[in-house]
């Protein structure tokens, strides 16, 4: 039979095709990046852009060193706001989940819970959360408390919404086939529904953490002069555009090191999704 | 109500021992809950006695409810009246020796063929070594060696197909039920898959429910094609194909029955 050799032969021509995608995956970008860079330079020298609001990209640098060496304000460096940063976005994410798949799991497979969660979720999710600011203020003072808080409802909305809706759309012949196999109760849910709801709960997850990190910014405008959006909002105080701007863009990086590092674990852990959605890709 | 049936399909009553009655529905209607209260029913008193290793096509357009009445069968849905009997035994849930293959393969995209395939060898309580080898030795069965590493997504449609027939098999059922288990295949793929399964039968002997809406795949395969009708759904033609397999589309007997369930259809 020639199915077997055929199959090797696509899964060789698609390996070759993506060793050649990742390539352009990084010079791509990296031109993109290079040639924006370059303008604004340009843009700066040629006076069309005031350093006050535009800083150029070799100014950027400059503070960047000196927000590695000196820190900004004065003695506390970049490290420290990065890790005080990291540290409320993962407490309040790792909360949230810890609350949200068991939760969405369980009203996921009841019609009833999930008729009388729904509106609450739906009204809970549209409420943006950095209007819950003062409440929360109110609630657990200016503290790191009221931080975490903010960035645990922020996720746990969206991982709950997520979970549920992985568990709802579980393919009902799946359910049915593993019926026909005497599965039923807590095995039919260990073995069929999670890992069928798995792909959904992991791209909910991916989507909850970059709302902590949306969430950040604001939840540390109060209370702190630590972390990477109390150094953004001191910046901007203080017209350091310059530093809001590195500060910014460290933000940037670190969402996007970790949503790529989420993405290896589900290309782990879940080996026939990475691959699927790689192919589909 | 084997209005129809030809003499190769005697009636099983008292008296009549020639061969054990497998499945025997009996008067099964089914109307859905959804459906207004005037309207037909999905089926209407709908009696089938199937035999021992006896391989039957349920054939019939869309809505004639042939997909319902395998379902009830299997033991996924309930009948609204009648009875479905497996062995003397009323069916009130799947499981229990009845194997079924859906239209779409079904399988578990999170694990291997051979996983799959020893994932309903474990419902027979099986040891972790033997539903390897088991798995190993259907998957080879169906044309598979070689692929028990597998995602169901590297496999053509297919070969799907054939890792979901590997699978009910895993389960040493006694009676197999398909539902249209090619019906989304190209059509050189199916008929390469109707002799394939017509070759697993004949190695592993089962009683074999499988609905199509295809003539030709009945006439291919069937011991006994059995026409139903829509709403209320019931049967209009039951007869035996006694002719030798393989069959050929071009032989005079088999274009003869073509006709004749064609006419059934109308």
């Amino acid at each position: 039979m020639s199915v077997i050799p055929d199959t090797v032969a696509v899964a060789r021509a698609s390996a070759r095709t993506r060793a050649a995608r990742d390539w352009r995956d990084l010079v791509y970008p990296a031109v993109a990046i290079a040639v924006l860079l370059a303008a604004w330079q340009g843009a700066s020298v040629a006076g069309w852009l005031r350093p006050v609001q535009f800083p150029p990209p070799t100014r950027l640098a400059t503070s960047f060193v000196e927000l590695v060496t000196e820190g900004y304000p004065e003695g506390i460096a970049l490290f420290t706001h990065v890790a005080i940063t990291l540290q409320r976005i993962l407490l309040g994410y790792a909360i949230a989940v810890a609350l949200a798949v068991p939760l969405g799991l369980v009203v996921g497979r009841s019609p009833a819970l999930d008729a009388l969660t729904d509106p609450v979720a739906s009204f809970a999710r549209s409420i943006a959360t950095l209007s819950l600011l003062p409440l929360a203020v109110v609630w657990f003072g200016t503290g790191e408390a009221a931080k975490v808080f903010l960035i645990g409802y922020g996720c746990f909305w969206v991982m709950f919404s997520n979970v549920v809706a992985a568990v709802k759309s579980v393919d009902p012949t799946l359910v049915q086939a593993a019926r026909t196999m005497d599965v039923a109760g807590t095995a039919l849910f260990r073995q069929v529904v999670l890992p069928a709801a798995l792909p959904r709960i992991f791209s909910g997850a991916r989507v909850a953490l970059g709302v902590g990190f949306m969430v950040i910014v604001g939840a540390e405008m109060i209370g702190t002069i630590r972390g990477l959006g109390a150094l953004i909002m001191e910046a901007r105080t203080f017209y350091r555009t310059d530093i809001t701007m590195v500060g910014m863009a460290v933000i940037g990086v670190l969402g996007f090191a970790i949503a790529w590092g989420l993405e290896r674990l589900e290309a782990k852990w879940l080996p026939w999704q990475a691959r699927e959605s790689r192919r589909g890709a | 109500m084997a209005t129809l049936a030809s003499p190769a399909v005697p009636a099983t009553g008292p008296g009549v021992e020639t061969a054990r009655s497998r499945i025997r529905i009996d008067r099964v209607g089914k109307r859905f809950a959804t459906d207004a209260p005037d309207a037909p029913p999905v089926l209407g008193e709908v009696s089938i006695d199937v035999r021992e290793n006896e391989f039957v096509v349920l054939l019939g357009r869309s809505g004639c409810g042939k997909t319902t009445l395998l379902n009830i069968v299997a033991g996924l849905e309930a009948p609204t009246s009648g009875e479905v009997r497996v062995d003397d035994e009323v069916v009130t849930r799947p499981g229990r020796g009845k194997g079924v293959v859906f239209q779409q393969g079904a399988l578990f995209p999170w694990l291997t063929a051979a996983e799959n395939v020893a994932f309903a060898a474990k419902s027979r309580g099986l040891p972790s070594a033997e539903r390897g080898a088991i798995a190993g030795e259907l998957l080879a069965l169906v044309g598979l060696a070689g692929a028990e590493a597998k995602y169901p997504f590297e496999l053509s449609g297919g070969m799907q197909q054939r890792v979901a027939i590997a699978r009910a098999l895993a389960l040493d059922p006694h009676i197999l039920l398909m539902d249209e288990p090619f019906g989304a295949l190209d059509e050189l793929t199916r008929i390469e898959m109707q002799n394939e399964l017509l070759r697993v039968w004949a190695a592993r002997r089962k009683t074999v429910v499988f609905v199509t809406h295809s003539i030709w795949e009945a006439l291919v395969l069937a011991d006994r094609v059995i026409v139903l009708a829509a709403r209320p759904g019931r049967i209009v033609l039951d007869r035996a194909i006694a002719l030798p397999r393989p069959r050929a589309r071009t032989d005079a007997d088999v274009l003869r029955l073509y006709e004749s369930i064609w006419g059934a259809l109308q």
